[in-house]
């Protein structure tokens, strides 16, 4: 033991060395560059003097080509070099960044990019989850969980959680609380699957102006609460918010305390709760969708 | 009638049977539990005496209670506890189960963690996901390092596994 502890220490020194000659080239990158390539060719120039000039041998070029991981980073550091000179790409995109943070205040809305599905990085997130698991694995969707009895929550299933949704949750109904057009790999795995999809497309509450409307949630939860469509999945786009602000209500159906409704509604948010989502549970006029479902004999809900 | 539920409280499993996980349960959460969980058993993975009140609730409802001491998976006889979780995880007549610790983090976190592996069959990426959100992201690699070593063998009932578990045939 003592002595793993030891490695453990001189490999954290070294690392701490790299960081540091890295942070100094960076510095020096940054203040000095034209000084520093004026010393990267002359030494080249210098070396192909000595060792010969035709041979290329210390070719700084053949070096960076030979070492696929440099050529890589070269590149990279290239493609940044080119879209920098050109006026006005970077600047631009620069000033945008600047103007959506800085808007948060003003009456233009930001939108958060939990709120928007992005079908290219849910592609990109299903290839890398792939790449790391064997055959006979079930893959759940990310922020997936029981809510009670046979309602699940989560964020955006994507085709590797099919088999897990379809063979051991055995899904009937499948709710999506996103304005956008539902993927077509998804509505194609649902109609092999025969399950039926519920969608009720609502933006989440921002600050100031945007707010989940309170009727349209209270129609998601007639149809979430309804044993007829159990087991039902809940989702939105990361199953944080929108997600998070229906399961809240969900739990004032079952009359549990707001403090244990928002601890709930941050574990599954975190980093980001919201304030306003938490505002819009607690604010969540529940007599008429609560006279439905007593109506129809659905509460209290089964666990 | 306000029902509290015991911190981190949250249901692992509900097929035919019914398995949950929490934080250690305190009266003000008594409540919640008798009038909707309706348990047959208790599992409790931590470190403290059962206190008077706790004790009183769990006769008064008739719930089998059983303490398996752990302070963390990296305890020596680590193994043999985790066995004994797991002989009555398997036996479909203990359920509806409730298994917590103190905070239903970490001591949960693994014990789930290894019923999604061994029992499930989930993909490691799952399960660390799971083992985040009910931990805040705090203190887990040893934990889940444990998870992903994690291995035993159990001589068990077949007529008695509950549905969810999968079983090499």
């Amino acid at each position: 033991m003592e002595a793993t502890g030891e490695r453990h220490k001189v490999k954290w020194f070294n690392g701490g060395m790299v960081q540091r000659m890295e942070d100094r080239l960076r510095d020096i990158l940054e203040r000095d560059s034209n000084n520093l390539l004026r010393l990267l060719k002359s030494e080249d120039e210098e070396l192909e003097l000595k060792f010969g000039l035709d041979t290329g041998a210390y070719d700084l070029h053949r070096m960076i080509d030979e070492d696929a991981g440099m050529k890589m980073r070269v590149e990279e550091i290239i493609k940044r070099f080119y879209i920098d000179a050109v006026p006005g790409i970077s600047n631009r995109e620069a000033q945008r960044e600047k103007e959506v943070t800085g808007q948060k205040n003003t009456e233009k809305l930001e939108e958060d990019v939990d709120d928007v599905y992005d079908a290219e990085e849910h592609r990109g997130k299903s290839d890398a989850i792939r790449q790391e698991t064997c055959e006979e694995e079930v893959i759940p969707p990310e922020n997936f969980s029981h809510v009670v009895g046979e309602i699940y929550r989560s964020s955006f299933p994507r085709p590797e959680n099919f088999s897990f949704l379809q063979q051991r949750i055995k899904l009937k109904s499948i709710m999506v609380l996103i304005p956008e057009e539902y993927p077509q790999e998804n509505l194609e795995f649902m109609a092999r699957a025969g399950i039926k999809l519920f969608q009720f497309g609502m933006s989440g509450n921002k600050e100031p102006f945007v707010n989940i409307p309170s009727d349209l949630l209270t129609s998601a939860l007639e149809v979430a609460i309804n044993p007829e469509n159990h087991p039902v999945l809940i989702h939105c786009n990361r199953g944080k918010h929108r997600t998070g602000c229906l399961v809240g209500c969900i739990r004032r159906l079952q009359n549990w305390s707001l403090t244990m409704i928002f601890d709930e509604y941050r574990r599954f948010a975190f980093p980001k709760a919201r304030a306003l989502d938490q505002q819009f549970i607690e604010m969540y006029d529940e007599d008429k969708i609560k006279r439905i479902a007593q109506e129809k004999q659905w509460l209290p809900i089964q666990w | 009638m306000v029902y509290i539920p015991p911190l981190n409280f949250a249901p692992v499993v509900s097929t035919e049977v019914s398995l949950y996980r929490s934080g250690y349960p305190m009266p003000l959460n008594y409540a919640f539990i008798a009038d909707q969980l309706h348990l047959r058993t208790i599992i409790y993975v931590g470190d403290k005496e059962l206190s008077e009140d706790y004790n009183e609730f769990l006769t008064q409802h008739n719930i089998q209670y059983h303490f398996v001491h752990m302070n963390s998976c990296r305890d020596k006889n680590v193994q043999e506890q985790m066995d004994k979780v797991l002989r009555l995880i398997v036996d479909r007549a203990n359920y509806p189960i409730l298994i917590h610790s103190n905070k239903g983090k970490h001591r949960v976190g693994v014990v789930v963690g290894i019923i999604r592996k061994l029992l499930q069959g989930w993909s490691t990426t799952g399960i660390y996901q799971e083992y985040d959100i009910f931990s805040g992201g705090l203190k887990g690699q040893v934990d889940l390092e444990f998870i992903t070593m994690f291995d035993t063998e159990l001589i068990v009932r077949r007529d008695h596994l509950p549905d969810f578990v999968k079983w090499e045939r």
